[in-house]
């Protein structure tokens, strides 16, 4: 029976460190290769040793496919294929490709600089891995081999993310990275074509949670920024330059539209000479309503929103800052972060996950006295708040989409075993397929159905639809046809069809089966004996007495001799055809 | 406003109950099944006494669920147990789940409390309590109401009002008048609503004898009314806290236990007219606040009031506060606005409600007290 073989390699039972094995007609893809973002040591990376202990990973595996610039799905992927040694194609889109170096060198920094690790991948590597880096469009069919095939579908979550179907032959399995089902202002929602895969895996980190609405989370960013504004204060807002930042820009914008506010709000961004391309990747992967809307302008033109200049920092008054990096780490958000921090009336909006080590991170945790560099401590005065805007799909979004795509078996990944069986079971009750969730290194093998085409003539087509009731897509017909296998090639045809292509004549097949009784009698009396009972008890069925002796019931003979041996036995010859 | 927090859930809910640890139980009402029973843990923002705007957690997480092949209208924790009863048509049986939120995350069905039906399609209405044993208090009608045992599904105690000499009933008792609402007072004393608005006390100890308590203004038929009882702090008698009953044409009575003679208040909401039938009618008590009640069930509001000061007069009475959210909620113009089908307060924050829509909407809402009030 032919299967698929799924392992986790990471994110099992757990978030973080995605990285997921797929074994599939003999192809063997590794889904996503992700640092974990709560581990120091050497827990964070995936165990890449299951894969196999003493060959290389090239020739094992048949590729790698990276979902998204998260570094909870590509963190690792530097480690992977220049610590230890991988060169095979590694896929990715566009903006993803664009994206992960950038997150990837930050990360490094950070690891290294900041926390003074050693056995970490350095910038070279980072460059080396990205040269191995093959990036695909969405919807297009890439053929990895003359036999694996794999197409991306948009993901929605952050820019360049998407959902991969990888194919074989005719199973299939489809990844979904992480995604979500409702469109926000810079991106669409995740979308996938009846493609009914054998399996899709599936992220279900917020599958157990029902969120606050998003206006709720937006009408409370608003007042925040706009209570601080009001008392003269000054609102940072440290991000990374693409994605969530764009969809705070819109709101702000839109806010400041309405109450005609006069507080600058400024953006600054150390990527400047990479904007214009980074633009054009966004506006095919933003969302219908913002190409429709901003088809006349840049988006990176607001009419609230100008450019940042490192002295306006130090101007009086109000004022909203969009600076990189995002957590606070290095750069620009963090000079601007020392300014700022010993007023009180001022306030730091951290936009999302800040990693161990960071200041974002320290004072998110509610640390208020920070060491800087030379031994300086900063009082950290003003306010702190933290805003999650990630988007996810909750169990509602991920019935939706195994909806749309109609797999035939489900795997759940990225959220803690417990809490997932009352998803496991609603997901068999409502769409009746299988659900899966292993832990990390547990193998789950899924039995396909591999479907083997074979072509049927017309004749014995028509024949048999003609036959009994309608054809219902729903439920299956049973034909009966002669298989004639050529070469490689399968054909239904009618019996007669097959006989006379083969040259055969058909044969008919009479049984015969003799019965001895006792009895004394002549062979005539025996027979009008056996006629006279036959024709009691068989009285819906025609039973004839011939003029030749024998008996005929339907089309089933029965003719009486002596025994050869012994007058007192008579023996019956009993025979039918095959019907 | 002070806070608003709006959800939403797969499945519209017609029922929010409070469970132990803070928990909140909603649960579907569909016609078909695969109903779900959801066990949620708030949002820490609910569980803190200052308001945290941009609090990292500000979703509900579902603890648990199960399944329930009917729907569900009506659901109560049982106190002290992890065990969790259900009601709901075609019939007046009672579902019993556990809860067991450690090893997994399924409620699982335990037992099935069945109960003699008759032709008609009920549900029965229940109350819980565990003083000498977890009891469930459940019924369709007047005539049927029964205490169970949960766990050893024992029948504990039957009213029996046919023609017996201690019933104190005035006018004319029709057995099978349907009830709305059920309360333990504690565990000797029972508190029956009929839909028709008569409310009678009821001693455990004594089956045959059923005090009514003083009845409504004469009113159309077609008036249904239900429910709201208070618990005093600890230690206070449970009879010094007065019931409240709400009809669908949005009269409220206030009735003190001690006096049933006569009316505590009597006072007219303003809702809108005709109503929308009775079916989501819904009064309750303040926990934490001393008079104050609220009301939903005609529209996509919540009516908050102050009863300090409310007379027997039945003149129209001013809400402190109403809440409109579910009216402007969700996808505008898509068919019938949404209705309100249940509301809840919080047990400790004072001025927080939890309410339930039609549309599958959740809202968490904390108001303001008006100015020139204290």
């Amino acid at each position: 029976m032919p299967e698929i073989k799924v392992t986790p390699l990471g994110a099992g039972q757990d978030v973080g460190r995605s990285c997921i094995l797929v074994s599939i007609a003999g192809k063997n893809v590794m889904l996503d290769c992700g640092m974990h973002m709560g581990y120091n040591d050497d827990r964070r990376f995936p165990d890449f040793s299951y894969i196999t202990q003493n060959g290389r990973l090239t020739d094992f595996l048949d590729c790698v496919i990276i979902s998204h610039f998260h570094l909870d799905h590509c963190g690792a992927l530097p480690y992977f294929s220049e610590m230890v040694g991988y060169d095979g194609p590694i896929y990715m889109t566009h903006p993803t490709k664009a994206i992960c170096p950038i997150l990837l060198e930050d990360y490094r920094k950070i690891t290294v600089d900041k926390k003074g690790e050693t056995n970490f991948f350095t910038s070279q590597m980072i460059k080396d891995c990205m040269k191995k880096v093959v990036a695909v469009h969405l919807h297009q069919t890439v053929q990895v081999d003359e036999e694996l095939e794999i197409k991306a579908y948009y993901a929605g979550h952050v820019l360049g993310a998407a959902m991969f179907q990888i194919k074989v032959g005719c199973e299939s399995v489809v990844y979904t990275g992480d995604y979500n089902m409702t469109p926000d202002r810079h991106l669409g929602a995740a979308w996938i074509d009846k493609c009914r895969p054998d399996l899709l895996i599936s992220e279900s980190t917020y599958a157990t949670t029902i969120r606050d609405s998003k206006r709720c989370r937006e009408r409370d960013f608003l007042k925040k920024v706009h209570e601080t504004v009001e008392r003269g204060g000054k609102v940072l807002i440290p991000v990374f330059a693409l994605g969530r930042a764009q969809e705070l820009c819109i709101l702000l914008e839109t806010f400041w539209e309405r109450m005609n506010l006069k507080a600058p709000i400024y953006f600054s961004t150390g990527l400047t000479e990479k904007a214009n391309h980074y633009y054009k990747l966004f506006i095919t992967w933003t969302n219908q309503k913002i190409r429709k809307t901003f088809v006349q302008r840049n988006m990176f033109e607001f009419k609230h929103i100008k450019a940042f200049d490192r002295a306006f920092a130090d101007n009086p008054g109000p004022m909203v800052v969009f600076a990189t990096p995002g957590m606070l780490h290095a750069g620009q958000s963090l000079q601007i972060f020392r300014k700022w921090a010993g007023n009180e009336k001022n306030m730091v909006i951290m936009p999302g996950y800040c990693v161990q080590g960071t200041v974002g991170h320290k004072i998110l945790s509610g640390q208020r006295k920070l060491e800087m560099e030379g031994r300086q401590i900063l009082e950290v005065k003003m306010q702190v708040e933290y805003m999650s805007f990630s988007a996810h799909a909750d169990a509602k979004g991920i019935m939706q989409l195994i909806r749309q795509a109609e797999p035939r078996n489900v795997l759940l990944v990225h959220g803690e075993a417990k809490k997932m069986e009352f998803l496991k079971q609603k997901i068999e009750q409502e769409f009746h397929v299988s659900c899966f969730m292993p832990a990390n290194g547990e193998t789950t093998t899924i039995l396909t159905n591999p479907c083997i085409p074979v072509d049927i003539s017309l004749g014995l087509l028509k024949r048999e639809t003609a036959i009994g009731p309608v054809a219902d897509a729903k439920k299956p017909k049973l034909m009966h046809g002669s298989l004639l296998m050529k070469d490689n090639s399968f054909r239904l045809v009618s019996p007669e069809q097959a006989l006379k292509e083969l040259g055969l004549a058909e044969h008919q097949l009479r049984f015969t089966c003799r019965v001895h009784i006792q009895d004394p009698r002549k062979e005539h009396e025996t027979v009008l004996r056996v006629y006279n009972h036959l024709k009691g008890i068989l009285k819906d069925y025609s039973v004839q007495h011939l003029p030749d002796g024998s008996i005929t019931v339907e089309s089933i003979l029965i003719q009486a001799t002596a025994h050869s041996e012994d007058q007192g036995t008579k023996v019956l010859l009993v025979s039918w055809t095959y019907q | 406003y002070r806070d608003l927090h709006t959800f939403e859930l797969q499945a519209p809910t017609r029922l929010i109950e409070w469970a132990c640890g803070n928990r909140v139980c909603v649960a579907g009402y569909g016609q078909s099944d695969g109903n779900e029973i959801l066990q949620l843990i708030p949002p820490p923002t609910l569980l803190t006494k200052e308001a945290q705007g941009l609090c990292p957690e500000r979703d509900f997480k579902v603890e648990c669920g199960g399944f329930s092949e009917r729907p569900v209208y009506s659901l109560k924790h049982v106190p002290d147990t992890s065990l969790l009863v259900t009601s709901g048509p075609p019939d007046s049986s009672l579902q019993v789940w556990q809860v067991s939120a450690e090893d997994s995350d399924v409620i699982r069905s335990v037992s099935i409390i069945a109960t003699e039906n008759g032709t008609e399609q009920s549900w029965a209405k229940i109350a819980t309590i565990s003083v000498r044993a977890p009891w469930v208090l459940h019924g369709s009608r007047l005539d049927r109401v029964q205490i169970t045992e949960v766990e050893s599904r024992k029948n504990v105690y039957t009213a029996d009002i046919q023609g017996k000499p201690n019933v104190f009933i005035f006018g004319k008792v029709e057995g099978s008048e349907e009830l709305s609402t059920l309360a333990f007072l504690d565990c000797n004393t029972l508190l029956l609503c009929c839909a028709t608005g008569r409310l009678c006390l009821a001693d455990t100890r004594q089956p045959q004898s059923l005090v009514e308590a003083m009845s409504v203004p004469s009113a159309p038929c077609t008036e249904q009314w239900c429910m709201g009882t208070r618990h005093g702090a600890q230690g206070s008698e449970p009879s010094s806290q007065p019931v409240a009953r709400l009809s669908s044409r949005g009269l409220l009575t206030l009735t003190d236990l001690r006096k049933t003679s006569e009316l505590l208040a009597l006072a007219k909401a303003r809702v809108p007219s005709p109503g929308s039938g009775a079916e989501f009618l819904c009064v309750s008590w303040a926990p934490a606040l001393e008079g104050y009640l609220a009301i939903s069930g005609f529209d996509g509001t919540v009516h908050v009031y102050d009863t300090q000061g409310w007379d027997s007069s039945g003149r129209e009475a001013e809400p402190i506060f109403v809440h409109k959210g579910h009216a402007f909620g969700g996808a505008g113009g898509s068919g019938d606005p949404p209705l309100v089908t249940v509301h809840t307060w919080h047990l400790q924050k004072p001025r927080t409600l939890l309410s339930a829509a039609s549309d599958g909407s959740l809202h968490v809402w904390d108001w303001v007290q008006p100015c020139g009030k204290c």
